[in-house]
């Protein structure tokens, strides 16, 4: 574990010390708030709610697509296709330790500064414009929300990990991740509340992994799910996990016997 | 004059052959990529749909409206896509002393490092944002030739624009071997143009006309097809456009006469 944390304290560093990536990268993020916030703003003028969400509640979903984008749906997977496709990875696989563990320390020290500055961010956003947000009235959905935050952010991390390992048999396995980056944030609702899309889209899109990811977990915060609700999305979201942990591991070990070092 | 117009074009078309074979020889990773941007317009274009079967109007605009500023966003994004792609591998080409290569060869290095390649998977995205806008385009009212024409310039001012941005950002480049991050701000940036600029508050209305141009690329040729748009802004239009390609231009000079060839 002291091996993880100590890649964890030097993965946080470099983040860190690249103060003008980090702040462009965030000024992205940004703007793409700005734009979501305004937009849905001007459609809320006039109504008292819209698709069963109060004002509050659609300007707090809005704000909390910054959060989850910053702590969800960032990852490595570029790096690790780089990793194995130029071959970098057999240094990490002959060191005393798991790639994936290390790969999830990494994952979660730009995580942690990615959340600090999310907040920061809305923080500063909400004071500028004013905006009236929602805050849940029971401490329950807090840590409802905590919970599920935290395994939507594993599940991604696993389910990535799972895409970018097709480096192993094709060079090309940038295509596919491109793809599976964006379709993800549509289907997990990082653009949007789900509720927006036809019933026949949405109940399909339950049967997947991608609401778990950012539409349940926000609303739960916003006490739209009952107690109930939130186990049950919990349960999910540990089922999901479990499926996805094999399949990547699976497809991790296959690869792996197959890998032939090329470029290293 | 005439020669040298030929010549250039005849570089150009052998780069964009070299393009089209460099994408074709990666069919898998091709794929992915122009799912990827086709899943991006369609989501976003069912949404906007989705929203108009719940409101008539959104800041004033209807659904022909926003479909038709939407559509204009793609078509200047998808414009510079096509056509600027180069400017991405601006940072690589002078990391690697590439560089070095296109000063001396008898054609401007700008024109080599900006058109170096020509993304074929952007060309066959737009070809359903054409089909999009033709419907749109049935929609509206009958408008006239002059106001398609107007149209039609505005949104080519808005690439020329673009044109600018990726010269100033390649200028970066050879000044500082930072491109990655800049490049990655103007196109989370130019995500607030996908709707009518009208919708943003005071503040950011103001920079998004006089500071970043979005509203100038994306939201004045809709504005101008639909007789919103006062001769006074399709002026202001014109001019900020030369304005900002003379200086990208100083600028581009300006760095290369900086340019050490440090890293040959």
């Amino acid at each position: 574990m002291r091996k993880y944390l100590a890649a964890y304290g030097i993965a946080l560093q470099n983040v860190l010390q690249r103060r003008s990536s980090l702040i462009m990268d965030r000024v992205g993020g940004v703007a793409v708030l700005a734009s979501l916030y305004y937009f849905w703003l001007a459609l809320m003028n006039g109504h008292k709610g819209f698709f069963g969400y109060s004002r509050a509640q659609m300007i707090s979903y809005v704000l909390a697509i910054n959060v989850l984008r910053s702590f969800v749906l960032t990852g490595r997977g570029w790096e690790l296709v780089g990793d194995i496709s130029g071959g970098r990875i057999s240094s990490y696989l002959v060191r005393p330790m798991s790639y994936a563990g290390y790969s999830l320390s990494l994952d979660l020290a730009q995580k942690t500064v990615y959340l600090g500055s999310a907040v920061l961010e809305i923080a500063i956003f909400a004071a500028l414009v004013r905006a009236r947000f929602y805050v849940p009235r029971h401490w329950s959905a807090w840590l409802g929300f905590a919970a599920a935050t935290a395994m939507s952010s594993l599940l991604f991390f696993v389910m990535e990990f799972m895409v970018s390992s097709l480096a192993f048999w094709t060079s090309e396995s940038g295509g596919p991740l491109f793809c599976f980056e964006l379709f993800i944030q549509f289907a997990a609702g990082a653009f949007f509340p789900l509720d927006v899309l036809p019933k026949v889209i949405r109940r399909v899109l339950d049967l997947s992994p991608f609401p778990y990811l950012v539409f349940f977990p926000i609303n739960i915060y916003l006490e739209r799910a009952r107690p109930g609700e939130t186990l049950r999305v919990l349960a999910i979201q540990g089922a999901w996990l479990a499926v996805m942990v094999f399949l990547a591991s699976r497809l991790w070990r296959r690869g792996l016997r197959g890998y032939a070092a090329e470029g290293g | 004059m005439t020669a040298l117009v030929s010549r250039y074009f005849r570089i150009w078309m052998r780069m964009a052959a070299m393009s089209l074979k460099a994408q074709m020889s990666h069919p898998l990773g091709s794929v992915g990529f122009l799912l990827g941007k086709l899943i991006r317009i369609l989501f976003f274009f069912a949404f906007v749909i989705a929203i108009f079967q719940n409101v008539k109007k959104l800041g004033g605009y209807d659904l022909a409206d926003m479909a038709l500023f939407f559509l204009t966003f793609n078509l200047v994004d998808l414009g510079a896509q096509i056509f600027f792609r180069g400017i991405y591998g601006a940072r690589r080409v002078v990391e690697e002393g590439d560089f070095d290569f296109y000063l001396v060869q008898p054609c401007s290095p700008l024109f080599r490092i900006m058109f170096a390649t020509l993304d074929f998977l952007d060309l066959a995205t737009a070809l359903p944002v054409f089909v999009l806008l033709a419907m749109v385009f049935e929609r509206l009212p009958a408008l006239g030739l002059a106001r398609y024409a107007l149209y039609a310039l505005l949104t080519l001012n808005g690439v020329a624009i673009a044109m600018a941005i990726h010269v100033l950002v390649a200028g970066l480049a050879v000044r500082t071997q930072e491109l990655e991050n800049s490049i990655w701000v103007y196109r989370d940036l130019m995500f607030m143009g996908k709707f009518p600029t009208d919708i943003y508050g005071p503040a950011a209305r103001w920079a998004l006309t006089f500071v970043v141009p979005v509203a100038v690329m994306c939201t004045f040729p809709a504005k101008a097809l639909l007789g919103l748009l006062s001769p006074g802004w399709i002026l202001y239009s014109f001019g900020f456009c030369l304005a900002l390609l003379a200086f990208s231009r100083r600028y581009w000079l300006n760095s290369v006469s900086r340019y050490t060839s440090s890293s040959s």
